[in-house]
């Protein structure tokens, strides 16, 4: 059988081809920023290359990980509030209970938003990513 | 489960031309795109030609299924305010999807999740038969509810025995996805998502009309407010780790995955994902509201566990005549919708992992898998008798999240995770998941703290299973692959494509 596009062996794209002309230069300006953040001395040879694919995947993941833990906190706080501090189900609302409101409508605009702001800051951290690769 | 009316010939007559309709267009777009679709790699996921709008359409019309359709509404009957967590969670579950998996997945040029962990670990072919195995099951645990729900529904509106929903919808299936693969499935599911729209927003604007100028606004208010308040809500525990499980869960569901690699890149599948969000979120109003009305027009269905028939009793409470026999049809018909769509996307992603793991992936591979993924499901759910339809799928959740999402999570984000460690992760997940729900099926609904943990485990269970990986990949750290360098590069580095 033939897969046209895919195979089992992953090829790197070509950003870091071309980033790689680049590479002294890009180790000048931006190694000593952050290099508390590299694991230490896993290889003492990395290559710039890596570097700043490394920079990515930890700026991608801090994002992704405060978007995460502020929707669990504010998912499981109103959960708890809801059981710990039940006067909010006794404000009404056009005869349903607030609680109600801001569980079957309210939670879906927060959900949204907090997509759409990933989005933007996810591309955002990639612009980056290829305007330092670009050089 | 028994039929709680008896439908007149009228309303069977319009409920089953309803069905008849859904089918028949849904075989008529599948071969449509039969024309289109030639090569394998058609078959398998369009092409990756497929628009961030239609694509969208077509997860959300994938990914809302019986429990969804039928069981949000069913389960706020059942259960009030906590019933009200299960759509923020099947939503909030997209997000976390596309915070950790959307962009990465779609560039690592994985067909299904067992391709991704060959991708990750090349040298474990241990790891890729394991995420087969879980695929296969977590896929007919899925699909095997909604053959209870088509059962379910076909009974209550025609009369028509059990079975009969079951094999209609895999009759459905099975030609739609031989026909024409995935290009196909992605219009269909596209189709039937705004069909599912509809099929609830018109009963639900019909309803609200003759509901609300029912009562005196004083009495309306008092009887409202007490009987939302009334019903039984889950504690604590309860809720927090459904809320887990649904967040994690969905991450791991094969047949959304497999809808990810039709997006061009990683950047349209981040854009796809937020149409989602907008799509469901747009979506789970309605069932919320029809599940209000439930609580007020059918809650001695909560009494009966017959609450999974709520959507499709309201509109013969609040209304007479063909109005109702009507508006019932249109809820089948999307009820049908639901069932059709989201079996097709499971077999699709079965089919997919069985034919790679043991026919080499070939068209006629694909065409045998189809057929022995519908024929299991349609035979367990005919001998077997349904639970409540969100809570089953809230299982399947569970499951998914204790086992194939740290298996993502991980594999995309950390460096250090290693062959064994993950193999250790899936086996501790599975097991320890599997185990306490299926011991937790056959407990009695009691409030003893040991039965709130072991009928939803995944509070538990996630973490144990994540625990279990990272442990066991510090330990076997230098078994670490020698291209994960390169695997984390082509996860994370933006598509070329885009000039910028």
């Amino acid at each position: 059988m033939h897969r046209s596009d895919a195979g089992p062996q992953p090829q790197p794209h070509e950003p870091p081809g071309r980033f790689a002309q680049q590479r002294p230069q890009r180790v000048r300006v931006q190694a000593p920023q952050d290099a508390s953040l590299l694991p230490p001395n896993q290889s003492p040879e990395h290559t710039a290359e890596e570097f700043y694919v490394r920079q990515l995947i930890r700026s991608q993941l801090r994002l992704a990980c405060a978007v995460a833990a502020g929707l669990l906190a504010l998912l499981v706080g109103i959960c708890s509030l809801l059981v710990f501090w039940p006067v909010v189900s006794i404000i009404q609302l056009f005869s349903i209970p607030l609680s109600w409101w801001v569980l079957g409508v309210g939670m879906y605009p927060l959900i949204i938003v907090a997509g759409l702001l990933y989005n933007r800051a996810a591309a955002r951290n990639e612009q980056r990513y290829r305007s330092i690769s670009r050089g | 489960m028994s039929n709680g009316i008896g439908a007149s010939a009228v309303a069977s007559a319009l409920s089953i031309s309803a069905l008849v309709v859904v089918c028949l267009t849904t075989m008529l777009i599948a071969f449509y795109g039969l024309r289109i679709s030639r090569t394998t790699s058609d078959f398998y996921v369009a092409s990756r030609t497929v628009r961030p709008w239609w694509n969208a359409s077509a997860i959300g019309g994938e990914y809302l299924s019986a429990a969804s359709f039928l069981g949000v509404a069913g389960l706020i009957v059942l259960s009030g305010q906590s019933g009200l967590w299960f759509p923020i969670g099947y939503t909030a579950g997209y997000l976390m999807l596309l915070l950790f998996v959307a962009a990465p997945l779609r560039r690592s040029r994985a067909y299904t999740i067992p391709d991704f962990a060959q991708i990750r670990f090349e040298s474990s072919p241990m790891l890729r038969k394991l995420t087969t195995y879980l695929v296969v099951v977590i896929c007919w645990l899925y699909i095997v509810p909604q053959m209870h729900g088509a059962a379910l529904t076909l009974s209550i509106a025609t009369g028509l025995p059990g079975w009969v929903g079951p094999v209609v919808v895999a009759t459905v299936v099975c030609v739609t996805v031989l026909s024409g693969g995935m290009r196909s499935v992605t219009f269909v599911q596209a189709f039937q998502y705004w069909f599912k729209l509809a099929a609830l927003v018109i009963p639900t604007i019909f309803l609200l009309v003759r509901a609300i100028p029912q009562q005196s606004a004083g009495e309306r208010a008092h009887s409202l407010y007490a009987q939302l308040e009334s019903v039984n809500t889950m504690n604590l525990y309860e809720t927090v780790s459904i809320i887990l499980a649904l967040l994690f869960g969905t991450l791991g569901l094969p047949h959304v995955l497999v809808r990810f690699y039709t997006n061009p890149t990683g950047q349209t599948a981040r854009t796809t994902t937020v149409i989602v969000l907008c799509l469901l979120s747009a979506f789970y109003l309605l069932p919320t509201t029809l599940g209000v009305l439930g609580i007020l027009y059918t809650p001695e269905l909560g009494a009966n566990n017959e609450t999974d028939a709520t959507i499709l009793l309201l509109p013969g409470r609040l209304l007479d005549g063909v109005v109702a026999d009507a508006l019932t049809a249109i809820v089948v018909g999307g009820a049908f919708a639901a069932f059709l769509s989201t079996t097709s996307g499971l077999v699709v992603s079965l089919a997919g992992a069985i034919s790679q793991e043991f026919f080499n992936g070939t068209v006629r591979g694909f065409r045998i898998s189809t057929i022995l993924a519908t024929a299991l499901p349609v035979l367990i759910a005919v001998l077997t008798s349904s639970l409540a339809l969100a809570g089953a799928i809230g299982n399947v959740f569970a499951f998914t999240a204790s086992t194939i999402c740290p298996l993502l999570l991980l594999g995309i984000w950390w460096r250090s995770l290693t062959a064994k460690g993950a193999i250790a992760g899936l086996l501790t997940g599975a097991i320890t998941c599997g185990l306490s729900l299926s011991i937790g099926i056959f407990l009695p609904t009691i409030d003893l703290w040991w039965v709130h943990l072991l009928r939803q485990p995944a509070a538990w269970s996630v973490p144990l299973a994540f625990m279990v990986m990272i442990v066991v990949s510090r330990g076997t750290r230098r078994a670490v692959p020698q291209n994960t360098d390169r695997v984390m590069a082509l996860l994370h580095v933006p598509d070329p494509s885009r000039n910028s």
